[in-house]
């Protein structure tokens, strides 16, 4: 069927569905075209503003924040300051969440070694991602100004500490659209027990519609909420009563005439065609064995966190429910969807009760993650889609070079922990015009604070949304009489240019 | 590199006319100097009227020059403000910026014309360059005088055009010459039924009953006026009018159920809710409704109601994250006090001057925190306990409380008296002794009374409330420099905002909530009568005559009709004594409002968008009304008003906050049939079909609801239980009567109210034909459908017919039309 006639009818739906001026909706093709345009789907693909380096998104969040100390940024003068009290200056006009008085220096319990011809040094807990560091870009000077974690992840994700404004993958998929139409185009998946800290607000749409917010797909019930029909309805009956509601809507378009009737009748369609495409998609029972391997993943795994106060507890290494995801995101990207957000939560580690420590359950969920995301690597590698797809990897702040001191403040198995850190954190990057086998940027001694070549926050976004080929600069939303961005409204933020390859 | 000035040659689309502008006398020398550089005028209408500076220059210069030259003193260069008179036509060096009647003079024209890259006008890098036919404006603006003025929305409201005819008649007559302004007129008055079902949902939320749009029908054959007013009197006096409209008001409110950020516990609110439901219904004028929520406590004998008000703005999130810094979320909590203020009431961006001075609108950082002092002094402090609240007992949870209480003290002294006969429980050093039985007796007896105490107060309705800190508790305020509450600047004084042309402070006299609230509906504010008209307008239109119902400031849109704006405006706040009722009356009865909603091809051609209203407003339901709607035709929707939050059905697994193991529990009986105002409004984890159907998560003030059309909607409504029980239902009202179809026809004007054409009973029909077609040979899928869709058993009618009609009653409930109004 004909869902857009070519008619001046469409282009105002487009205009007025979000009710919004022309100027509202970035449809960069659309500017400047004539009123007879056939393009009406907001999230019809669109070009890039600038040079795009990648396509899509797979952005892996470790919500509660890993330490970096313990992974990644390898400190061995702090080692031998464990027990040691905290010195004054380090101490002195700081302000931690849970950190009281003076606590002691706490170097890593874990071995760090060198790895790849970049030589890297990578502790222990991620034995499978030392194999492909050749293949990423360590930041080991990212650094943040919030120490909460629901601020510090809105900040992370929707560029201000506060609610109310869109998420990274809402203004990707404003800005790009999304090539596959029967999936939509910004997914998120979830593992670890708990919806991160600030809410569905890290993939929400804040100001820009609400087309643009991040549709969760769930490996349990549903994988879109409400995808599937009730017991009892067959296929063939969907699309008989389907047929209906176009013929009934066909008779209210033929006497009404609002675009906005075609647009509605369009969109059952794509719920139709969504009712097949995503369960397919979501489907990894049919991957060979080597590539459920490969991440670590097992089709049809139930994580067992429902009605369970707090999942950490009962971590256990080899749950794949990240692994499963890893796998999802690559299958979605390979689909053409925009953006796939991860959020794996758990990584909190601050030894003040069981199953939060450094100790004990950071290399549990080290295990639960190692291999997926060697392996994401590997694979989109393999398949060549590495080049055109940015994963991103990363937790909302830093911990503390100091033991978390609030609840016992001598080292005791299962409870040695730290607290949240804002001044120095380690993210990497993959992919998508990315540098490969380098490191950026670099701690001090003790890794408190950043020495050379610091990342804020919004210097991650600028370069985010630059390797998509949008100008992090230009592209905005006009809202409350301001045109919006992602970076915030000063210029402080720049393209990391010595990570683009 | 040299930027060269662009230039468009060519001809002005609507008139054919090439202008000339002579080229000026230029300081740098041009390259291509022998190009003949021709600018296009784009408004036809431009040459007849004088330039206006509120609607025309203002919000130009606003948009390319205030950034650098406006109020932010912080970020002004060469100390030249355009938006102030004085500085703009001050003779300086080179020059003054405008002379009046002399564009060459004048260094705004020049500079905007030259090609010297470090002269020209805007910066090319701000990449706000002017079009030719802006340029013209500003030129033509010099020429004509430089008249000045403030921006639009400060100017005082203008007076009533006494030659036009009051009410809903002199907003038809300012609707009608803008549209003969644009070769468009009034589309024919919309059919009577499908008027009926408009009226009633946008005044009570709810569909009329066939029976009802047709009884209006037969008046309004008569006389369609009367029948009309006597109709919208009708409804206006509805319960139902006050809980819709009061969605209305929750998402400004940011109302919700939980407390937001990480934790998002539960908190009880609710009562809040009810005092909006029962402000509305008993058509509080909007003063008062705005004096008490911002300062209810403060009136003098303030009422119960009057303080349960003051919720509006304990409706900010409370931070229960371990390790969080309770001040500074209760400062967070105080920002956006003062941020949904500026929004709801003055329809400003105030929150930008938070971390600077705000670059397009005369706010200042200091007048931010100014403002931000006035509700910096109340007692709540993102404590865990949210306090402080407002209990509020029915005289027998009063009288229950009060022998609890004594019965604890009874337990308690009885403790004691033991103690002391009980040698054993005199401590010495070591560990205590063990409780002899009958002490232990005791401690029970005394623990029981505590916790039956403890359950009571906790089914005792409280609400959270603004309370003011003593005098002598008083905070000091202190600018945030860059909005960090930890970098404090000079200490401020409370004040309300100093804008161009409105009240300002009494020197001396204390600027508190209360002297606020009066301020914003004080008669020399026009902006707060402004932003309420235009808000209501949009609700009925679906576009506000300033479309950005969330700044009016210099960036905001201009309003599309300036003078009805202000009529409106007018008759609201002078005439109709700030009563919402007679506002709404009056927009309803009129010709604009009763239009068809028609989509001819003039109609798409030159007002694509409606902005002349050359038609009725065809809008999507919100998310609300098409769950009540469902519930309503089909029968289920449950009558009961205000109360608690309700949970109807969801799906499992969705709740899964960070240290927090609430669940949700589906509400029983009819409770999950109430009204979606009634649902269980969780921030982090929204009740999924109303954040599809594009409410926002309330933890922040949202202005409007942008609505969109996306496959997840229709998910919704094909699939979620509440719509398979409402098709089930519906099914059961059409199979009542006899005759396929009867049924078909009966289950269209439920939902739709109109009358329906054979082609489409046909349609329904054909649905429930092949629907009942394969059921026949499975009786089992059918029972599976019903059961899904907890179908109460229908007499005489077989599991194949009824899982048949059912899907063809859901058919009907998934029309374009029915979730919309037309």
């Amino acid at each position: 069927m004909t869902i857009f006639p070519d008619s001046a009818l469409t282009r105002r739906r487009l205009l007025g569905q979000a009710g919004l001026g022309l100027g509202a909706i970035a449809l960069h093709g659309l500017m400047g075209c004539s009123s007879r345009q056939t393009v009406v789907d907001p999230l019809a693909p669109k070009a890039p503003m600038i040079p795009a380096r990648a396509k899509s998104v797979i952005y892996l969040h470790m919500a509660g924040s890993p330490s970096h100390l313990d992974l990644f940024d390898y400190k061995p003068e702090l080692a031998k300051l464990t027990g040691k009290p905290c010195p004054d200056e380090l101490l002195k006009g700081k302000r931690f969440a849970f950190i009281k008085g003076v606590p002691k220096m706490l170097g890593s319990p874990f071995t760090f070694s060198q790895h790849g011809q970049s030589g890297q040094w990578l502790s222990e807990l991620l034995p499978n991602f030392a194999k492909i560091i050749d293949d990423v870009a360590v930041i080991r000077s990212v650094n943040t100004d919030q120490f909460n974690h629901a601020p510090a992840q809105l900040l992370m994700h929707t560029g201000q500490p506060r609610f109310g404004n869109p998420s990274l993958g809402a203004w990707a998929t404003y800005g790009l659209g999304s090539v596959n139409r029967d999936l939509p185009g910004f997914v998120v998946l979830s593992s670890g027990g708990k919806t991160p800290d600030a809410g569905k607000s890290v993939w929400g749409s804040g100001f820009l519609p609400s087309v643009y917010q991040g549709v969760q797909c769930r490996t349990v019930g549903d994988p879109v909420l409400y995808l599937g029909d009730p017991p009892g309805m067959s296929r063939e009956l969907r699309r008989g009563m389907l047929d209906q509601v176009q013929a009934l809507n066909g008779i209210q378009h033929a006497n009404v005439g609002d675009p906005e009737t075609l647009t509605r009748s369009a969109q059952y369609e794509l719920a139709y065609r969504m009712q097949t495409s995503v369960p397919a998609v979501m489907d990894i029972s049919k991957e060979p064995k080597h590539i459920l391997d490969l991440y670590g993943a097992k089709p049809g795994h139930v994580a067992p966190t429902d009605a369970m106060g707090d999942p950490r507890a009962h971590y256990k290494g080899d749950d794949p429910t990240f692994a499963n995801n890893c796998l999802l995101a690559r299958r979605l990207v390979e689909s053409g969807v925009r953006f796939v957000q991860l959020y794996d939560w758990g990584w909190d580690h601050h030894g003040a009760a069981p199953g939060e420590s450094i100790d004990e359950t950071l290399p549990i969920k080290c295990q639960q993650i190692d291999r997926a995301i060697a392996g994401l690597v590997t694979d989109l590698k393999q398949r060549g889609l590495l080049d055109s797809t940015l994963i991103v990897w990363g937790g909302e702040f830093g911990r503390t070079p100091m033991m978390q001191n609030d609840v016992r403040d001598t080292l005791v198995k299962g409870f040695i922990g730290r607290d949240h850190h804002p001044y120095a954190n380690t993210m990497w990057m993959a992919g998508g015009g990315i540098k490969r086998g380098v490191a950026y940027g670099a701690t001090d001694e003790i890794g408190y604070y950043i020495t050379e070549n610091a990342v804020s926050i919004r210097d991650l976004q600028a370069t985010i949304l630059h390797q998509l080929g949008l100008d992090p600069f230009r592209f905005s939303y006009r809202y409350q009489g301001l045109d919006q961005r992602l970076i915030g409204p000063t210029d402080e933020g720049k393209v990391i240019a010595a990570l683009l390859a | 590199m040299r930027l060269l000035f662009k230039v468009q040659a060519g001809r002005c689309k609507t008139t054919g006319r090439v202008i000339g502008i002579p080229w000026p006398h230029m300081r740098a020398v041009f390259p291509f100097l022998a190009l003949t550089v021709v600018l296009v005028v784009g408004a036809l209408d431009a040459a007849e009227k004088p330039v206006s500076f509120s609607l025309q220059i203002r919000p130009l210069l606003s948009e390319k020059c205030f950034s650098c030259h406006g109020p932010d003193a912080a970020h002004r260069e060469a100390k030249l403000r355009l938006d102030e008179e004085a500085s703009a036509k001050a003779e300086r060096k080179d020059g003054a910026a405008i002379v009046p009647g002399k564009p060459e003079q004048s260094q705004v024209w020049m500079r905007l014309l030259t090609s010297d890259v470090d002269d020209v006008m805007p910066p090319p890098k701000t990449h706000r360059t002017l079009d030719a036919a802006q340029k013209a404006l500003i030129r033509r603006w010099i020429q004509e005088g430089a008249s000045w003025g403030q921006h639009w929305a400060f100017e005082p409201l203008a007076p009533v055009d006494p030659s036009l005819p009051a009410g809903s008649a002199g907003l038809d007559s300012l609707v009608a010459s803008a549209q003969s302004a644009h070769g468009l007129g009034f589309a024919s008055a919309a059919e009577p039924r499908i008027l009926a079902r408009r009226l009633s949902l946008d005044l009570t939320g709810l569909p009329p009953t066939p029976e009802r749009a047709d009884a209006f029908a037969a008046v309004a054959a008569v006389d369609v006026n009367a029948a009309t007013a006597a109709y919208v009197d009708e409804l206006l006096a509805l319960p139902t009018y006050g809980e819709h409209w009061a969605r209305m008001w929750l998402d400004l409110a940011r109302y919700a159920d939980t407390k937001g950020y990480e934790k998002d516990l539960g908190r009880e609110m609710w009562l809040y809710r009810e005092w909006v439901i029962n402000a509305l219904n008993a058509d509080m004028p909007y003063d008062r409704f705005t004096i008490e929520q911002l300062a209810g406590d403060l009136l003098p004998d303030a009422s119960t109601a009057q303080v349960t008000a003051t919720a509006f703005h304990r409706n900010t999130m409370t931070n229960d994250e371990g390790g969080t810094d309770d001040e500074e979320f209760r400062i967070a909590a105080v920002k956006d006090r003062v941020d949904t203020t500026g929004q709801v009431w003055l329809g400003l961006s105030i929150g930008c001057a938070k971390c600077h001075s705000h670059k397009y609108d005369p706010i200042s950082q200091e007048d931010y925190y100014r403002l931000f002092a006035v509700f910096n002094q109340t007692a709540d402090a993102d404590h865990s306990d949210d306090a402080p609240s407002l209990t509020l007992p029915t005289p027998e949870q009063a009288q229950v409380t009060k022998d609890m209480e004594a019965a604890v003290t009874v337990a308690k002294a009885a403790l004691d008296e033991l103690r002391k006969a009980d040698p054993h429980a005199v401590r010495r050093d070591g560990p205590a002794p063990e409780d002899s039985p009958i002490i232990a007796e005791a401690k029970k007896t005394r623990q029981a009374a505590i916790d039956r105490l403890n359950a009571h107060r906790a089914g005792i309705p409280s609400v959270l409330v603004m309370r003011e800190l003593a005098a002598d508790k008083h905070r000091t305020t202190n600018i945030h420099q860059r909005g960090n509450f930890l970098t404090k600047g000079a200490e401020v004084q409370a004040a309300v905002l100093p804008l161009p042309g409105l009240p300002v402070n009494e020197s001396g006299k204390l600027v508190d909530r209360l002297a606020l609230a009066r301020w914003l509906v004080d008669a020399g504010n026009p902006l707060t009568p402004r932003v309420m008209a235009n808000r209501v307008w949009a609700r009925l239109f679906g576009i506000g005559l300033v479309e950005t119902e969330e700044d009016f400031g210099a960036l905001g849109s201009l309003p599309s009709h300036p003078e009805l704006l202000d009529r409106l405006s007018r008759s609201f706040r002078d005439d109709g004594g700030w009563s919402l009722k007679r506002l709404l009356r009056t927009i309803v009865l009129s010709r604009t409002y009763q239009q068809a909603a028609v989509f001819d091809a003039q109609r798409l051609e030159h007002d694509p968008a409606n902005r002349w209203l050359s038609r009725g407003g065809r809008l999507r339901l919100t998310a609300e009304q098409i769950r009540d709607q469902a519930l309503a035709v089909s029968g289920l929707l449950s009558a009961k008003m205000g109360g608690r939050s309700m949970m109807p059905p969801q799906p499992d697994g969705l709740w899964r906050s960070t240290y927090n193991a609430t669940n949700w529990v589906t509400s029983p009986g009819e409770d999950r049939y109430r009204r979606g105002l009634y649902t269980y409004w969780k921030r982090t984890t929204p009740y999924p079909s109303m954040t599809t159907f594009d409410a926002g998560s309330r933890e922040v003030c949202q202005i409007r609801r942008i609505h969109t059309n996306t496959p997840l909607q229709a998910l919704v409504t094909l699939n979620d239980p509440v719509y398979l029980e409402a098709a089930a239902a519906l099914a059961m009202r059409m199979l009542a009567i006899a005759g396929d179809e009867a049924r078909a026809e009966r289950g269209l004007r439920l939902t739709l109210i109109r009358t329906v054409r054979p082609a489409e009973i046909a349609a329904v029909i054909a649905a429930y034909r092949q629907a009942a077609a394969l059921y026949q040979s499975k009786p089992d899928d059918a029972a599976a459908l019903l059961k899904a869709a907890n179908a109460a058993p229908a007499q005489g009618a077989s599991l194949g017919e009824r899982a048949a009609w059912m899907l063809a009653a859901s058919v009907i409930l998934n029309l374009d039309e029915a979730v919309t109004r037309n």
